[in-house]
């Protein structure tokens, strides 16, 4: 190599020249890649921390407005504290229980859902009771849907709710879960849900007279 | 220099061209398009760009504001503690630490943020605030600033 003549010399790109032991553990990436070293004993919590957790939501006898805006902070991972908006840290929930759902006032009657298929005359206004009776999965769905910002990640978002009327969850996704959301408030006990005999043994105050009418 | 009119003088202004518009170009090189080769095309967007850097700066400290106190609703929840009580429990125990290194905290140390919200808890049933009256907290937590 002693006697490269200057006419056939073509030095190398800086890219292309080797670089030797020493200067290659020198680089300033290689910070990097030692502190991943010593983090290597921390894995499993890191992974327990981007880890998807399932959680159960209770539907009965909820308002599925309010109840929206518990599973939507789930949903999206804000209950984390390492929740960034391009950080997808967002958990599973899944509804339970959505046929029972109670709607606030005389919402079942008044609160309309529009629907346009986007032919002339295409339009339809259906109201929340009939909605429920077609698929009574659809009024929570479309509570946490509406609830959201509408962004490119709301879908996405979506795909992590599960929805399902009863109590009937496939096992595949039963086994997942790992944490119950309370409720936001407590359900009732129905009268016609107390034995007979636990209703006649509770003390009363006064008798009804014997030609009371109930009704 | 001589210059023999006004508009001689206008056309011979700064430095030389080919720096001048160097200068601009390197600002517009990350730019799709016509919007980084043609020079004419290319300051209008830089100074657009530089425009929306000037204004980025005050956006954001706000954004991250915003990000802190998101995070610290989120670890606060997770300690049965809001964020407000917090705060004001720990400026109360002189406890005097900005939202950044409390969400630092909150992720990387999550047990010494988990003390601080116990201190918090313990000033808050101290001085009878009601979001933490029932809170159940391990006895004999105390700290400087609780002492009266």
């Amino acid at each position: 190599m002693g006697n490269v003549s200057s006419k056939n010399f073509v030095p190398r790109s800086r890219k292309f020249v080797r670089r030797n032991q020493k200067s290659f553990f020198q680089h300033k990436h290689d910070r990097k890649y030692l502190t991943s070293i010593m983090s290597a004993v921390k894995r499993a919590q890191q992974w327990a921390t981007f880890a998807r957790t399932w959680h159960l939501f209770d539907a009965t006898w909820q308002n599925p407005f309010d109840s929206a805006q518990v599973i939507i902070k789930h949903l999206m991972g804000l209950h984390k504290p390492i929740y960034h908006p391009m950080n997808d840290c967002g958990d599973h929930v899944v509804v339970m229980n959505s046929r029972d759902i109670a709607l606030p006032g005389d919402e079942w009657r008044k609160r309309v859902y529009f629907h346009h298929t986007t032919y002339p005359g295409g339009a339809s206004w259906t109201l929340a009771w009939e909605l429920h009776n077609k698929n009574p999965t659809l009024v929570i769905k479309k509570a946490v849907y509406n609830g959201m910002d509408g962004n490119l990640q709301r879908r996405h978002t979506m795909q992590r709710l599960h929805v399902f009327p009863d109590d009937k969850i496939p096992e595949e996704i039963l086994k997942n879960i790992s944490n119950q959301i309370r409720y936001l408030r407590p359900v009732p006990t129905r009268l016609d849900h107390i034995s007979p005999e636990e209703v006649e043994n509770y003390p009363k105050i006064v008798d009804y007279p014997k030609q009371y009418i109930l009704r | 220099m001589v210059f023999q009119s006004l508009t001689l003088f206008a056309r011979s202004r700064g430095p030389d061209e080919f720096w001048r518009k160097r200068k601009i170009f390197k600002l517009a090189a990350h730019f799709v398009g016509r919007k980084r080769n043609c020079y004419s095309i290319a300051i209008r967007y830089v100074h657009r760009a530089l425009r929306y850097a000037t204004m980025s700066r005050k956006l954001k400290k706000a954004d991250m504001l915003n990000l802190w106190n998101t995070r610290l609703t989120a670890a606060c929840a997770e300690h049965d503690i809001n964020l407000r009580t917090f705060k004001e429990a720990l400026m109360r125990n002189n406890i005097l630490i900005d939202r950044k290194t409390l969400v630092d905290l909150a992720i990387w140390e999550p047990r010494s943020f988990k003390s601080l919200t116990q201190l918090a808890i313990a000033r808050g049933k101290q001085d009878g605030l009601n979001d933490v009256m029932y809170v159940k907290t391990p006895p004999g937590v105390i700290t400087r600033g609780m002492l009266k």
